[in-house]
């Protein structure tokens, strides 16, 4: 079994030959694998595109998370986005003043028009270099992350309060950015799209709040692009209480994170949903011993490998300070780990 | 008294900014409060904020809505502790540190810090190394303080201090690190020359590093 057939086979409800290892490696860990700094690679698209394929070959696991240039995605709405040396990519100017703003967004109309100045090249670029055994997963912005993104997001948490309409009225403005570019990501070749929302976590935002102005727009891009390719539902840290809630979403997967206990969500959606997840990327991946990798997978196969609708992953992206080794260690435990 | 600074206490806690700003009109009008007492219940809203976000009653919503409360309360309350302040002491450079948006005890630190008499440069949440380093250098400030919510935040605590050392500044400023979860041990280990965990034991830690 290759690991395209591995990972569609548990998406088909079916038992693979073993549990596919996906861990969450973009752009902030893959360019160190070819030598390189996350600002070069900023500038460079197809440096992060090499970076991830690189990465790939290297470690062996099944999967590779395709995204926009590191500034291209906040930059498909028109954010200014910066990064120094091998931080994350900040946005340097948001883009939502007040209401009066929402009209002046650049959503893009179409999927033809994200793929302007080159902005698809990295995706393209990996989904010919992978090849066709590899699965190839776009990573796109739910609609509630990119209001928060041209919104700045210290003035998006205080509107929950100060002026929820605006909340509600700039996510419903992004929905046809995450359909454009989820549509535009699949066009290229993508195996399955992941849609991160990580500022709707419960980490971030209340359940009540999630389930008033992110759950529909999720309920909406996914209904969409759904029915093109499946969807990963990424909502990293604490998402346990609303975990049910995803689940009825429409999304083939939900990508947990760490806080989330593993054998408490298996029991209560792994029934109807495919989990991925959920070693601890900074404390685990990033600073554990290769003995806590191994025991970290170990309990995860142990929590959620049973009767199949599982892959494993780190909860979160892997920083770009974790040992090579320990990433090497997750995917050697989860194949060890992970046979059926 | 007592029960208008337990009111205003509650108000924060619930993130009514009128309601907190209203109370803290009242305790101006009546004149009586002393400084240490309105921050001992600042202290106490902000903890109580914080150990309901601990415990999944309150996310970053709301405890957004509370430090607006605490903002409201402050530019009242500003003027009135300014004039009950401990002289000049030297000018601060402070903010979140990158990777934390945390807001609340920053800003009740900074309104305790002006109002008692210190010159503050406030630089916001999830502030760049070189933000810090060049405010630092602009301003000449004898202390740099930088607020970390969670121990998460140790990367970009160590690097501000690294890039302190790695251009000669670290000599020319006292660096405070303060959050709720810090502790003497963690200091130690980032190498900052003082830490602080809530509005009194900032002041104290400013005023003994500044010589106050």
């Amino acid at each position: 079994m290759n690991s395209r057939e591995r990972f569609f086979s548990v998406l088909a409800g079916e038992i693979p030959d073993r549990v596919p290892v996906i861990p969450v490696v973009d752009g902030y860990f893959a360019p160190k694998i070819i030598g390189r700094d996350n600002d070069e690679c900023f500038l460079d698209r197809i440096c992060q595109a090499e970076a991830l394929a690189a990465s790939l070959a290297r470690f062996g696991y099944d999967g590779v998370i395709a995204e926009m240039g590191l500034g291209d995605e906040p930059n498909v709405l028109g954010c200014p986005v910066e990064v120094e040396g091998n931080d994350v990519p900040l946005v340097v100017e948001t883009l939502i003043g007040g209401r009066e703003d929402i009209g002046k967004l650049k959503i893009p109309a179409d999927s033809s028009a994200v793929a302007t100045g080159g902005k698809l090249e990295p995706v393209r670029w990996l989904v010919e270099a992978v090849g066709a055994g590899q699965v190839v997963l776009g990573s796109v912005r739910s609609p509630f992350e990119y209001a928060a993104t041209v919104r700045g997001l210290y003035d998006f948490m205080t509107d929950f309060y100060r002026d929820p309409e605006l909340v509600r009225d700039l996510v419903t403005a992004c929905i046809p950015a995450t359909l454009a570019v989820g549509k535009a990501l699949i066009e290229t070749g993508v195996d399955a799209l992941v849609i991160k929302d990580s500022f709707a976590s419960s980490s971030m935002i209340s359940p009540d709040h999630y389930r008033e102005f992110a759950w529909p727009a999720e309920v909406q891009v996914i209904g969409e692009l759904g029915g093109l390719a499946p969807v990963v539902l990424h909502i990293c840290r604490n998402s346990m209480p609303i975990l049910e809630d995803m689940a009825k979403t429409g999304a083939a997967v939900l990508e947990i994170d760490s806080p989330v206990d593993l054998a408490a969500a298996k029991a209560a959606v792994g029934s109807r949903v495919v989990l991925k997840g959920n070693i601890d990327a900074a404390a685990v991946i990033g600073k554990g011993s290769l003995d806590d990798v191994e025991a970290a997978v170990r309990y995860a196969m142990s929590a959620a490998k049973a009767g199949g609708g599982f892959i494993l992953s780190s909860g979160d992206s892997i920083p770009n300070t974790a040992p090579e080794n320990n990433l090497t260690a997750l995917v050697e435990a989860g194949k060890k780990y992970g046979k059926y | 008294m007592k029960d208008i600074l337990e009111n205003f206490e509650l108000a924060i806690i619930a993130g009514n900014a009128d309601t907190s700003a209203d109370l803290a009109d009242a305790i101006v009008r009546q004149g009586q409060a002393t400084a240490d007492e309105i921050f001992d219940h600042l202290a106490a809203a902000m903890k109580e904020v914080g150990a309901r976000y601990e415990t999944g009653e309150y996310f970053i919503p709301e405890m957004l809505r509370s430090a607006e409360a605490v903002e409201k309360a402050m530019t009242v309350l500003e003027p009135y502790l300014f004039e009950r302040r401990h002289e000049q002491a030297g000018i601060i450079v402070m903010g979140t540190v990158k990777g934390d948006i945390h807001n609340i005890g920053k800003n009740i630190i900074v309104s305790a810090l002006r109002a008692s008499g210190y010159e503050v440069h406030d630089l916001g949440v999830n502030v760049s190394t070189e933000k810090f380093i060049n405010k630092v250098k602009e301003t000449s400030a004898d202390l740099l303080l930088l607020s970390a919510f969670t121990t998460s935040t140790k990367p970009a605590l160590l690097d501000i201090i690294a890039a302190l050392e790695s251009r000669g500044m670290r000599g020319d400023v006292k660096v405070i690190s303060g959050g709720a979860s810090h502790s003497e041990d963690f200091a130690r280990e980032i190498g900052v020359d003082g830490f602080a965990t809530d509005v009194k034991s900032t002041l104290a830690v400013c005023r003994s590093l500044t010589g106050d």
